[in-house]
């Protein structure tokens, strides 16, 4: 039981994961360039909608569109300043670039949003799915689940079943993909890899902002520094999802949950090593496999 | 027309050697001249201190990313295990003092080690692989050294870090001292860089950096070369980390952090990369733009920010990039590609 | 054109170092020049105003400057106003030695209110310590801390106070509790908390079931609090921020799990009501301070004040710092030769000052023990439990 909870506890804090790295997996797939600004897109949309709920009043539905606007319009900020000028230059300028952007966007949110952690509304407050329970020995234990958690849960799986029909069965989602699997290719066949490119980086962002907006919901707390260890969890678990792979990309943020809870489970104190787990895991993926555990093809991107 | 160039390139050469004499000439004096001039100097000299410790991390990145074409994010690990062992050997084993000129090397002689386990399993990734493995290791380390609190003190960090011992003269911590110290460890570091990059080993780096296939087949051990890359980067940045602890006489792992890599990354590039000079530059020009940001309150990472995006749009490679060659010099000159001086091979 | 670009850039490089060391050595010496009897006293504040610590750098900077205002608008220090100089630190250590040495350089500093971490304030320690300036840190709680030399001073309190009271009194006394479920930030400051309080704990017969620590930032507990509940403790003692005892609060209630929090830290903040909601209710912890908004104490005054001002609301941290630079202001007063000598030694002497944070007075090492009291959430609204006279 304890050993099933603590799963579930991983599967859920790897759902938050996911969420954040399918966003980063479109982005890497289209754009081809890895970014040090998508932690502060994802706190840039969960301040999106902390601000949606004051003006507008608490509709989470809406606040997820909002969040998911912010967000890509900042992405295409970000495009034109970080990407677009460097697509054909070597990496590493764009991704210092990144770096750059991702210090201006957050100190400038320090400066604009205050300093102070902020709350979300509370919805689904206090609604639990208790799966089991029993107790031994006067210890309680039990298996369950909150309503938020599921949200989240069934949110990455919508995401990435419908992300992938977008990408394989749309024009503009096949345009997409085209792109990156064959920057050169893609243009010879008509496709316009420019507008293409900042749809993609675009849409990426906007799958951040929304999960942003649920990070903040599910820890109920928000603040403009929240941006740094996010996006590393997204950046490692698009790479041990194969890079451009959204599924891969899900399972990869799921497996990193399982992996740092487990850890903290069972090992005395451990919990100040959470991050060594996730790293450790990554680092053993990619000797067992280099391209990633769900790649699909090989070195591309 | 052959004997005019051959004049031309040697008087070059002595034109080289006199600006060398007098920059290092400059270097030596202005301590010197900034006590005697300015009231209180410490302040001053503290800054000239710690430009010459970030001269030597991002030289000994640069060795990394700039010469071999590999991509290390997460060089503040190596900062880190340097520094760290040079404060440990000095506090728990009582090799403070005229011990320190063992312990200093022992320092970087432990980060190369560090360095070659790193390698192994970045042997065969490439780009953005290699670049989260260095990565997730700065990271591991970090919280390794915050955690294992029986050995590093944990969170408290080092502290009373002993003094060093200037050639039996007496035990310092003055800035000036130091700079003098640290001075002594860039020209070794910058000197043996040179060294190394003008030889057989340098030019196998950077071949591998072009063409990582094509100089295997070359019959090019593709993977000592790269092992070795990373060593000789991590022990420089070692010896940089252990005079830290040395300076600061307190370290704990929260210096070590991501973006202390990330500022490190970032005076490499704004340097300009895969140069000897660039790196200087960045260090030099970070350090004293962020200090002059001040005025800036809390505006100075918003400020820094903005600067790093813009070196990138007009120059992106590098302040001592487009020169192609600067010290670094004749081996690259003479592959003459000037694209695969910018080009850290980086794609994965 | 390599040949021709190096020079170019030695000399680059050669000119900017000389060049700024001219420039800022050229500053000292116009800031000496005016050092004369009427002019203002220079005071300087170190503490993190970017970075991850910002939220309490931007409070010691609203608090240090709330109090110059007060005193200059109360005729100064004997005539002479003060005028504060902040620097920021980023709660980096080699950036608070690098200011260490800039307010050191500068003559016409004569005390230094700052840093923030403990971590901060140890590593300029050795610089003041040369240069005769005093550090009078609001938050540094290191045992270590005060003691290192003689012109380091603490206002926070040592951990070597609050760790027992927690102990003895909130979880002994107060809460009674039988077994205890600990959780500390990883930090100096958490580590040193937590050792004193488990070590009194144990003493007076508590069951401490388990240790976790969490790092800085950490957000998902679930993990942890799953772990600690397998112990079945009847309390858990939350050594941390506010802003991680208002998540651990609400994980608690989503785990459905009936369990006292208490903690050491936080401080009354309303923050974690904010953050926290109903999941806060009855939770119970330590502070040093604690202040309404009703406008009877002066405490009170203050903390209106301080909101107005900084539109975030006052924790106990940007409250020190503002009773250190009262103190500093009023050692200053005291010196009958002003000097960096006579702050330190005035400060080290000083008695019975009252400061909106209750009474202080410095221990030889330079710290002070404070008298604490248990405050609790009811009814969405911070409650005073008990005064300073419970742990007599």
């Amino acid at each position: 039981m304890y050993v099933l909870q603590q799963l579930v506890n991983g599967i859920c804090q790897g759902s938050i994961y996911a969420l954040m790295a399918i966003g980063y997996a479109l982005i890497f797939g289209v754009v081809g360039l890895v970014t040090f600004t998508y932690g502060e897109i994802i706190m840039l949309g969960a301040f999106s909608a902390f601000y949606y709920f004051i003006v507008f009043g608490d509709n989470l539905i809406l606040s997820l569109l909002c969040g998911f606007v912010v967000a890509g319009l900042v992405g295409i900020v970000v495009h034109k300043v970080c990407y677009q000028r460097f697509l054909d230059a070597p990496r590493y300028i764009s991704l210092i670039a990144t770096i750059g952007m991702s210090m201006f966007i957050k100190n400038l949110a320090i400066i604009v949003f205050g300093s102070t952690m902020k709350g979300l509304p509370l919805f689904f407050e206090g609604q639990n799915l208790v799966i089991a329970e029993r107790t031994i020995d006067g210890v309680r234990q039990q298996l369950s689940l909150t309503y938020l958690q599921v949200v989240v849960i069934v949110t990455v799986v919508v995401l990435s079943i419908a992300l992938t029909l977008f990408l394989n069965k749309t024009r503009i989602g096949m345009r997409l993909r085209a792109v990156s699997q064959d920057r050169k290719a893609a243009a010879l066949v008509g496709v316009n890899v420019k507008n293409t490119t900042l749809l993609g980086n675009c849409i990426g962002c906007g799958f951040g902002g929304i999960a942003g907006i649920l990070l903040g919901l599910y820890y109920n707390s928000i603040i403009p520094t929240m941006g740094g260890v996010a996006g590393l969890k997204a950046f490692s678990a698009v790479v041990i999802g194969g890079l451009s792979n959204i599924a891969g990309a899900a399972i990869g943020g799921i497996s990193i949950g399982i992996v740092e809870n487990l850890g903290i489970a069972f090992i005395p104190n451990g919990s100040g090593y959470r991050d060594v787990y996730a790293f450790l895991f990554l680092i053993i993926a990619l000797v067992i496999k280099p391209e990633g555990l769900f790649s699909r093809r090989t070195g591309t991107v | 027309m052959k004997l005019t160039n051959k004049i031309k390139a040697s008087h070059a050469r002595d034109y080289r050697s006199v600006l060398f004499v007098l920059a290092a000439a400059a270097l030596i004096v202005a301590p010197i001249i900034i006590d005697a001039t300015v009231h209180k100097s410490s302040y001053v000299i503290d800054i000239m201190v710690r430009i010459l410790f970030y001269v030597i991390f991002a030289s000994s990145l640069n060795v990394i990313n700039g010469y071999s074409g590999q991509f290390n994010i997460g060089h503040a690990g190596f900062m880190l295990i340097g520094s760290y062992t040079g404060a440990l050997l000095s506090t728990k084993l009582g090799m403070g003092g005229v011990w320190y000129w063992v312990a200093i090397p022992i320092s970087g002689i432990f980060t190369a080690i560090a360095g070659f386990l790193v390698s192994l399993p970045t042997l065969k990734l490439r780009g953005i692989y290699l670049a989260i493995v260095t990565l997730g290791f700065s990271e591991i380390i970090r919280l390794i050294a915050m955690n294992w609190t029986a050995v590093t003190n944990g969170p408290m960090g080092v502290k009373n870090i002993p003094k060093i011992w200037l050639f039996g003269l007496r035990k310092t911590s003055s800035p000036m001292v130091i700079y003098y110290i640290v001075l002594v460890f860039v020209v070794l570091c910058l000197y043996s860089t040179y060294k190394i990059i003008n030889s057989r080993v340098g030019r196998a780096w950077m071949s591998i950096r072009e063409d990582s296939t094509a100089s295997q087949s070359l019959g090019i051990n593709v993977n000592r070369y790269k092992a070795f890359n990373f060593m000789l980067g991590a022990f420089w940045a070692g010896v940089g980390g252990a005079l830290m602890a040395i300076y600061y006489r307190f370290i704990s792992a929260d210096m070590f952090v991501l973006d202390e890599g990330f500022n490190v990354l970032a005076m490499v590039i704004l340097g300009g990369q895969g140069t000897l000079v660039g790196p200087v530059l960045g260090a030099v020009i970070v350090n004293l733009i962020t200090e002059f940001f001040r005025f800036a309150d809390e505006y100075r990472l918003v400020l820094y920010g903005l600067l790093i995006i813009l070196t990138m749009w007009l120059r992106p490679q590098g302040l001592a990039g487009a020169t192609n060659t600067v010290l670094a010099g004749q081996a690259i000159t003479q592959d003459s590609s000037k694209k695969t001086a910018v080009d850290d091979g980086a794609d994965a | 054109m390599s040949i021709r670009k190096l020079p170019v850039l030695v000399m680059i490089v050669s000119l900017l170092l000389v060049s700024a060391t001219i420039w800022a050595g050229g500053q000292n010496e116009a800031d000496g020049a005016q050092a004369d009897g009427s002019a203002p006293i220079k005071i300087g504040v170190a503490a993190p105003i970017t970075g991850n610590w910002a939220e309490y750098g931007l409070g010691f900077e609203v608090a240090t400057a709330m109090a110059a205002e007060e005193i200059n608008a109360a005729g100064g220090i004997n005539g002479r106003s003060v005028e504060l100089v902040v620097m920021d630190s980023k709660g980096d250590a080699k950036e608070a030695t690098a200011i260490a040495r800039q307010f050191s350089d500068d003559d016409d500093i004569l005390a230094v209110v700052g840093d923030f971490s403990s971590t901060c304030c140890m590593a300029a320690a050795p610089i003041y310590e040369e240069a005769g300036l005093v550090q009078i840190s609001p938050t540094a709680s290191n045992p270590n801390y005060a003691g290192l030399n003689e012109y380091m001073f603490g206002v926070m309190g040592v951990q070597s106070a609050e760790g027992p009271f927690v102990g003895e009194y909130l979880l002994g006394n107060y809460v009674g509790a039988e077994r205890v479920a600990v959780v500390y930030l990883n930090n100096d400051w958490g580590v040193a908390a937590k050792t004193f309080l488990i070590e009194t704990a144990k003493e007076i017969g508590i069951d401490v079931v388990a240790e976790e620590n969490h790092v800085d930032g950490e957000k998902d507990f679930t993990a942890l609090l799953t772990k600690i509940q397998q112990s079945n403790p009847d309390t858990i003692c939350l050594v941390t921020f506010y802003n991680e005892c208002a998540i651990i609060a609400n994980q608690v209630a989503q785990m459905n799990w009936d369990v006292q929090l208490t903690a050491l830290g936080p401080g009354a903040s309303e923050q974690i009501i904010e953050l926290g909601g109903a999941n806060v209710e009855g939770f119970l912890t330590s502070t040093p301070f604690f202040a309404t908004n009703d406008g009877v104490s002066r405490a009170s005054a203050f903390k209106t004040d301080f909101e107005s001002r900084a539109g975030f609301t006052l924790n106990v941290h940007s409250a020190c710092a503002y009773d250190a630079l009262n103190m500093v202001a009023e050692a200053m007063r005291n010196s009958d030769v002003l000097s960096r000598e006579s702050v330190r030694d005035e400060l080290a002497g000083m008695k019975g000052f009252e400061g909106v944070t209750g009474p202080i007075e410095f221990q030889p090492a330079g710290d002070i023990v404070r008298k604490y009291l248990i405050v609790g959430i009811e009814d969405g609204k911070w409650v005073q439990m008990t005064d300073y006279s419970y742990a007599e």
